[in-house]
């Protein structure tokens, strides 16, 4: 029968230092290793091929012709795939803005106020997050399409319609993210702060704010994400002229893929790749375990 | 110092404070999320639930005549022919969840428990990493991999794996592959995090109690991770449901789902009610479907209590939701 | 030289009307195209060196974007580059893989949609004009208008091309793998017979309704654009319930999805698609079919929708292809015959490749029947869709 090694019966305040507690190295948890290995590499061998097919130099992206740079090239050439991720980056900060800031402030209230009100607004945030992307989709579709008819002629514009429709979503998970952050804090701290005669702004922006930071980044990063992955409610709301990535990507998938969707991909690989180390970096500054990290983002545990 | 609208519920110690405290009333701070979503998301369903009880002018009219509220699109929707698709869907995504649960169990609780504290942070932004790429890139990736021209196809004839090109795409078991591929991160995620809140004592005592390592698991772990296996499962299951992109990237004709239809009523066929009463019944098929589980889960877990000689009680949960 | 804008003034039948013209347009396309050669050959020293450039056939200065919403590989990327550097205009396209899709996008839109220039084949434009989907054309701005062969001009369903020009026109069949089937294949019928046995379950089948239903009612040698009730049920039957369960994929483009990547081993494709596939595999490999007893013929069609933003930019794309030079570049890679006079023997000069997939002679064109947006519509759109579901198993 397995022991751990380890001197006393381990409490969580006398836990003896990590490096005393090696796990045994035996079948069963090689097996667990064995199992993350596979489990890496099912999760990167589609991005590795991608990599290696943006350097195909063949007319389409799936008949290899051999190694070349003609994909980079092209997305040089080509203004169409550049034009689409720049409306997806711009489109993705404008709705994670929104999207953060409806969402940050629903949360503090859930958190701290909840009441009669919270449960029916609950069952709202639910209602968004379990409601199917395409039923969004083909809902939101004969709206701005009604709205124009109204009048309200901002609903005929590509970018209101795409940051709108993609802050939906989005707002549901931040309030949800921030709600967990908020509960997890206690309220004495903003009660100390208005005894200590802080006006209520001040209390908000100085002990608030800074609390509920983290999980405010962490409701703006997935926001940006989830923005810019979304294809379906953008396929069907977009208007030409401003066309987001994946609604890019989908049309070329349905008449031919060309290796430069492979490169800008691979591009757009490499500075996400930045971007999420230059992230992790600040949050680690801020103190945050990296457990504590994954935790916020999942909203404190699902 | 100013005083503001008393709020309107006060932690009990606060009606002592008297005229210094000076609150606004938080719950107001949820109004602009409030009007949000009641505009762009309950009025636009609200809008097609009302066409689904209407009927296509003609082709070129996309706005439904509601003239004559009726249930004919139900009974369109309702029509054999599609009864396929949604079986297909429901099975789909039954398997790609349950496979999504057996990856993502062991390697969360590798990457939770017996990855060394400094490491975990680093290999599960790693994990994360595939994720930050594109949806569809991803699955072109895919698309790429298992086609039957390609490389891996040509490797396992080699191998002698296979005898003829690899007849995985287009196909029903390219789309599973390809789902579970994308929606697996939706359920590392949740079980890491439930796998790491866990006290670590509860484990350790569990074997001093002599208790076997997979008893542990099963007695002791698991069911204190329920909360984060059942989120898992939810994340995954619930969108994957709605989800068509997969389909018809990886399986073509075959393995089509019932997105698909829904979309196609707004993209090809122009009929806007029959579409709308689809979406409707898309999301009653969803919500049937997690309620009926939610039941056998329940029944499941009223099985297993009366069985069990000890129930835990959870010590670790923080109240945090 | 007079160009016959005049309405063909016939008392026939819609449908014969089709083929009346039809007849017409390719006797009188051949004859034209052998007098065509001669003028193309003398007037060779006068044409401009650099195909014309768009600035002087609109009346205003050329916007900045070009927005095309069209089918797919369906212009040649070389083309679009040289517009796009000569006008200093960025050139967006946008695909559909069926005209009920431009219909629906256009509709869902009302004249929002951005698109500047959409590719309609010729009978749904009728129906565009009457739901003022698209605008008159000027034809005063399309000085090189008078490139197309007059055969290709005045169609009956655009009487005097008030909305429209011919872009191209080309026909549907089908290929195979030789190294994977064996049967010699010649008729519909035989693309029936093939797919649901040898090449069962490795079959494409064009993503549109009306080719869909085509497949059964061209074997069975009956109009493609039957109203009769019976022959709708009988079509409905064979697709949904014999043949759809061997259907691998509803593809418009399979010559750039599928026949490169050896996902298929039967094509159902239209003739230039099915040319890049083939030139894309290895030489021999694959074998087109012009399928008898009936085919298609379809033209499709430049137009401008209600709403288009860069009008100049999208006359001068359209004059732009109609200059002899620049056409012979798209049918070099799109593969059909761009309607343009003396565009046959200029291509048979320049070697073009496979030059059976892009012309057809007399008996051939003779069997092929032109499509309609009458009553059967809606039938065979549910009968397409009914299909997808049953081929999803």
């Amino acid at each position: 029968m397995a022991t751990q090694t380890t001197e006393q019966v381990p409490t969580a305040a006398a836990r003896p230092p990590a490096k005393l507690y090696k796990p045994k190295a035996d079948w069963a948890n090689r097996a667990l290793v064995l199992w993350g290995i596979l489990v890496f590499i099912f999760l990167f061998a589609p991005i590795v091929v991608i990599v290696v097919f943006s350097f195909n130099t063949g007319r389409l992206l799936v008949d290899w012709n051999g190694f070349g740079f003609d994909g980079y090239q092209s997305f040089l050439d080509n203004p169409a795939p550049r034009e689409a991720v720049k409306v997806s980056v711009i489109v993705g900060v404008f709705s994670a803005i929104v999207a953060t800031v409806l969402g940050s402030l629903a949360g503090v209230a859930l958190a701290r106020r909840p009441g009669k009100w919270s449960a029916g607004f609950l069952f709202f945030v639910a209602l968004v997050l379990v409601t199917p992307e395409i039923v969004d989709a083909v809902a939101l579709l004969p709206w701005y399409v009604t709205l124009g008819n109204w009048g309200l002629s901002a609903f005929d514009n590509g970018w209101v319609r795409l940051i709108v429709s993609h802050s939906l979503f989005s707002t549901a998970v931040v309030a949800l993210i921030v709600r967990a952050r908020m509960s997890g804090i206690d309220e004495t701290l903003e009660e100390a702060a208005g005894d200590l005669y802080a006006p209520p702004v001040r209390r908000f922006t100085q002990i608030t704010l800074p609390l509920m930071m983290p999980a405010v980044l962490a409701g703006a990063l997935l926001s940006f994400t989830l923005s810019l992955d979304n294809t379906i409610i953008s396929s069907f709301v977009q208007v030409q002229g401003v066309t987001p990535w994946p609604v890019y990507v989908f049309s070329s998938v349905k008449a031919s893929l060309r290796p430069e969707i492979a490169a800008v991909s691979t591009l757009m690989f490499m500075l996400t790749l930045v971007a999420i180390g230059l992230v992790a970096l600040v949050l680690r500054r801020g103190g945050d375990s990296s457990s504590d990290i994954a935790r916020t983002m999942t909203g404190g545990g699902g | 110092m100013t005083m503001t609208e008393a709020p309107e519920e006060t932690p009990a110690p606060a009606a002592e404070r008297g005229p210094k405290r000076s609150w606004v009333p938080r719950s107001l701070l949820a109004i602009p999320a409030w009007v949000w979503f009641v505009i762009f998301f309950a009025a636009p369903v609200a809008w097609i639930l009302y066409y689904s009880f209407g009927q296509q002018v003609d082709f070129f009219t996309q706005i439904p005549d509601v003239s004559h509220p009726n249930f004919h699109r139900y009974t369109e929707a309702f029509n054999p022919s599609y009864f396929p698709t949604f079986k297909r869907t429901l099975k789909i995504s039954l398997i790609g969840t349950a496979l999504c649960l057996i990856i993502a169990l062991p390697f969360s609780y590798w990457l939770a428990v017996k990855v060394p504290q400094r490491w975990r942070g680093l290999m599960l932004g790693i994990v994360l990493v595939p994720f930050w790429t594109n949806f569809l890139v991803r699955t072109i990736g895919w698309q790429l991999i298992l086609s039957p021209d390609g490389f891996m196809s040509s490797t396992l004839q080699h191998l002698g794996v296979i005898h003829e090109p690899l007849g995985l795409l287009c196909t029903q078991r390219g789309v599973q592959i390809g789902v579970v591929y994308n929606y697996l991160p939706l359920m590392i995620l949740p079980l890491f995090v439930a796998f790491d809140r866990m006290d670590p004592a509860l484990r350790e005592s569990s074997k001093d109690l002599g208790a076997s390592r997979w008893r542990t698991f099963t007695q002791v772990t698991l069911p204190i991770a329920m909360p984060g296996v059942i989120a898992g499962m939810l994340l995954v299951f619930i969108p994957l449901m709605g989800d068509y992109i997969t389909a018809i990237l990886l399986g073509c004709a075959k393995g089509s789902m019932a997105g698909q239809l829904v979309a196609s009523q707004f993209d090809s066929t122009l009929d806007w009610s029959l579409g709308s009463a689809m979406a409707v019944m898309l999301i009653l098929f969803i919500l049937v479907t997690v309620f009926v589980f939610a039941l056998i889960g329940l029944a499941l877990r009223a099985a297993v209590r009366s069985h069990r000689k000890v129930t835990l009680v959870d010590v670790t949960s923080d109240g945090g939701k | 030289m007079t160009d016959s804008k005049e309405p063909i003034n016939i008392l026939a039948p819609p449908a014969a009307i089709d083929r009346i013209s039809r007849r017409l347009f390719m006797a009188g396309g051949l004859a034209a195209g052998v007098g065509g050669a001669a003028l193309l050959a003398g007037c060779g020293n006068d044409e401009p060196q650099t195909p014309a450039a768009g600035a002087s056939s609109s009346s205003g200065p050329i916007e900045d974007n070009l927005e095309m919403f069209t089918w797919g590989e369906y212009n040649s990327p070389k083309v679009i580059k040289q517009f796009e550097t000569e006008n200093d205009l960025k050139f967006n396209l946008s695909s559909y893989n069926s005209n009920e899709q431009l219909i629906a996008k256009l509709t869902a839109a009302q004249g929002t949609s951005g698109y500047d220039i959409i590719v309609p084949t010729g009978p749904f434009i009728p129906a565009l004009v009457q739901h003022d989907l698209v605008q008159t054309l000027d034809l005063a701005r399309i000085p090189n208008f008078k490139n197309l062969d007059p055969q290709y001009t005045n169609q009956p369903w655009d009487p005097n091309n008030e909305h429209s020009v011919c872009k191209d026109w080309g026909t549907t069949g089908y290929c195979y793998d030789t190294t994977q089937i064996s049967t010699e294949m010649s008729t519909w019928q035989d693309f029936l017979d093939v797919a649901m046995g040898e090449a069962s379950g490795q079959v494409s089948i064009l993503d549109s309704p009306d080719n869909i239903c085509g497949l059964y009612l061209w074997a069975n040698d009956i109009n493609w654009m039957t109203e009769d009730q019976a022959q709708l049920d009988a079509c409905r039957e064979f697709s949904v319930n014999q043949l759809a369960p061997h259907v691998k994929s509803f593809e418009s483009y399979p010559g750039s999805n599928g026949i490169p990547q050896g996902t298929f081993w039967l094509a159902h494709a239209w003739n230039g698609d099915a040319r890049l596939g083939i030139m894309s595999a290895d030489p021999g490999q694959w074998k087109w079919v012009f399928p008898g007893p009936r085919s298609e013929i379809w033209m499709d069609n430049y137009a401008i929708p209600t709403g288009a933003k860069n009008i100049n930019a999208a006359y001068a794309w359209i004059n732009y292809l109609l200059d002899p030079e620049v056409s012979l570049q798209e049918l070099e890679f799109i593969g059909y015959n761009t309607g343009v006079k003396g565009i046959e023997p200029a291509a048979r000069a320049a070697g073009v490749e496979m030059l059976d997939l892009i012309f057809f002679d007399e008996a051939q064109v003779s069997t092929m029947e032109a499509g309609e947006l009458n009553s059967a519509q809606t039938t065979r759109v549910q009968i397409s869709n009914e299909m997808k579901a049953a081929a999803g198993g």
